[in-house]
This record gives structure tokens, C-alpha cells and sequence, in this order.
């Protein structure tokens, strides 16, 4: 005939079989723990918003005007900066439905080429906050042709320049 | 000597049942964090935004007054700002479209194009 006196000795071996599993594996894992600030997710987030806020801005109204973001590189000369770019750039990433605005910060500039000897020189256009080294920054980059004297030129023409931005939030 | 009372053993074994089920749909859980990693690392990784901005430029290089200046700024600006080689041929001519042949590569990712204008 089945005897049931064992089962409660059963259960009880079980239990501590689950117990020592369970840490085991959480043993193990914790050497290798993801939490949101370790992934890259919010990286790729800022990220695309930053190529696609640099988009809108490189985007004429129509076919006769420059686009702003042009505009604001051709007015601006290296070692100066330009506060409408801020104006425009900050509003485009920071905007949200709620009230009050995001924290994101950026700082903004172009790289040129030197048509006298090749080489590559970045030119300030501005920032929301001065890089202090321990930001954790994303870059977005925007292609833009300009026609612009910039150094090494004789004269204003035609030129390709790439709009870089630094973005973190703090 | 009392004999062991075994009353409640079902209660006790469906509760043990229950709770290694929630212990394992935890770990399924604790996985989703792994996979926005890795989707949003494969993301990062892949130059599209990259690719399909040079390309525009190189387009619309067609149009400007001095393509040569600005045919060199595109490749000097790329290899040393974006780490790409990017070589393209000048616009060419064939059948009245305008053919240009792109080249990119950053290492990981290569595009290739043969554009023809509409």
C-alpha cells in the first residue's frame, strides 16, 4: 500500500534545493548587474533626438531661403558664437508637452577644412553650459553646405562643413 | 512518540509551486534590460543617420560653384571628425541622368551606391 509518511521530508528537500539555486544564480549575477544610467538606451535616445533636432534645423522653408541652421554658420565667424543656434537648438530638444522645460545641455560647433594645407579646425557656435570633463555626452553630427569665407579662402564660396553637437543632461 | 501531522502538506507544496513560478517569470523580466542594451548598442553602432547624411551631401554637391573645394571637404572633414573613408566620383553624365558612385566605410559598416539622378 502507498505510504505518504516521506512527503513532508520531500517538500522540505525541495525547498532547500530552490533556496540554494536561487542563490546561487543571484551570486552570479551580481557581478553583472545592467541598470538604466549602465545602458546605452538613453544614449541612443538623446542621440536621435539630437540628428533629428539638427534636421529640422537644416530644413528651408522653401527652395529660395537657407535653411537656419546655414544661416546661423554663415553668420557666424570662427571664434565667435551665435545665440540664435541656442535659441532654436535648446527649444527644439528641451521643448515637452507638460510645462516646464527638459535638462538637457549642449554645446554646439562646426568643423571646417583648411583649404591651404588640408587640415580639419572646429569653430565654436555656442553651449548651454561649459563642458567640465565629467559629462556623459552623446555626439550628432549634421552635414551642411555654406557659402562662407572661412580661413584659408580669398573669398566667400561654396563650402562643406560638419555641424557637431555634444549633448548630455544633468 | 506523536506521529508526524502531515495535514496541510498539499497547501504547502502548490505554495512552493507558486513562488518558483514568480521566481522564473522574475528572470524573464530581469532580461529585458539585456535586450534594450544590446538593441540600443546595435543602434548606436549602425551608421545610418551617418550614411544617409553624407550621402545628401555628396548629392547636393552637384549644385554647388566649386564642387572640387567641396568634393575634398567632404572626404578630408569625414575621415577625420566621423573616422569614414568616403570617396565618390565626380558627377558624370549618362543618358541625361547624373551618376554619382559613393563609397563609405567606417571600419564596421561599408555602403556602396551607384546614384542616378531622376
Amino acid at each position: 500500500m502507498l505510504n505518504t509518511d516521506g512527503q513532508l521530508y520531500t517538500i522540505e528537500g525541495f525547498a532547500a534545493a530552490l533556496i540554494m539555486i536561487a542563490t546561487a544564480y543571484l551570486v552570479v549575477n551580481a557581478t553583472s548587474v545592467y541598470t538604466a544610467g549602465d545602458t546605452h538606451i538613453s544614449d541612443m535616445q538623446l542621440e536621435a533626438l539630437g540628428i533629428d533636432a539638427l534636421k529640422v534645423m537644416d530644413t528651408n522653408e522653401s527652395h529660395l531661403s537657407k535653411s537656419p541652421l546655414r544661416d546661423i554658420i554663415e553668420g557666424t565667424p570662427p571664434g565667435a558664437q551665435n545665440a540664435t543656434f541656442g535659441a532654436n537648438f535648446w527649444y527644439l530638444i528641451n521643448n515637452r508637452t507638460q510645462s516646464g522645460a527638459d535638462h538637457i545641455q549642449y554645446t554646439a560647433s562646426y568643423s571646417y577644412r583648411n583649404t591651404t594645407d588640408n587640415s580639419v579646425s572646429s569653430a565654436f557656435i555656442n553651449a548651454s553650459r561649459n563642458l567640465s570633463g565629467g559629462e556623459h555626452a552623446v555626439r550628432a553630427t549634421k552635414w551642411v553646405v555654406v557659402n562662407k569665407q572661412l580661413p584659408g579662402d580669398s573669398a566667400a564660396h561654396d563650402r562643406a562643413v560638419l555641424v557637431e553637437v555634444l549633448m548630455w543632461r544633468d | 512518540m506523536a506521529r508526524l501531522n502531515d495535514d496541510a502538506q498539499w497547501i504547502i507544496l502548490m505554495g512552493f509551486l507558486i513562488s518558483f513560478s514568480f521566481f522564473f517569470l522574475a528572470l524573464v523580466i530581469n532580461q529585458s534590460t539585456i535586450v534594450g542594451q544590446t538593441t540600443a548598442e546595435s543602434v548606436i553602432e549602425f551608421p545610418k543617420n551617418d550614411i544617409r547624411d553624407v550621402r545628401g551631401v555628396i548629392i547636393s554637391s552637384v549644385n554647388v560653384t566649386n564642387p572640387d573645394i567641396v568634393r575634398s571637404d567632404i572626404t578630408v572633414i569625414s575621415l577625420n571628425r566621423k573616422n569614414a573613408v568616403v570617396n565618390f566620383t565626380p558627377p558624370q553624365i549618362k543618358d541625361n541622368h547624373t551618376v554619382i558612385n559613393i563609397h563609405y566605410n567606417n571600419g564596421v559598416t561599408e555602403f556602396n551606391e551607384n546614384w542616378t539622378s531622376l
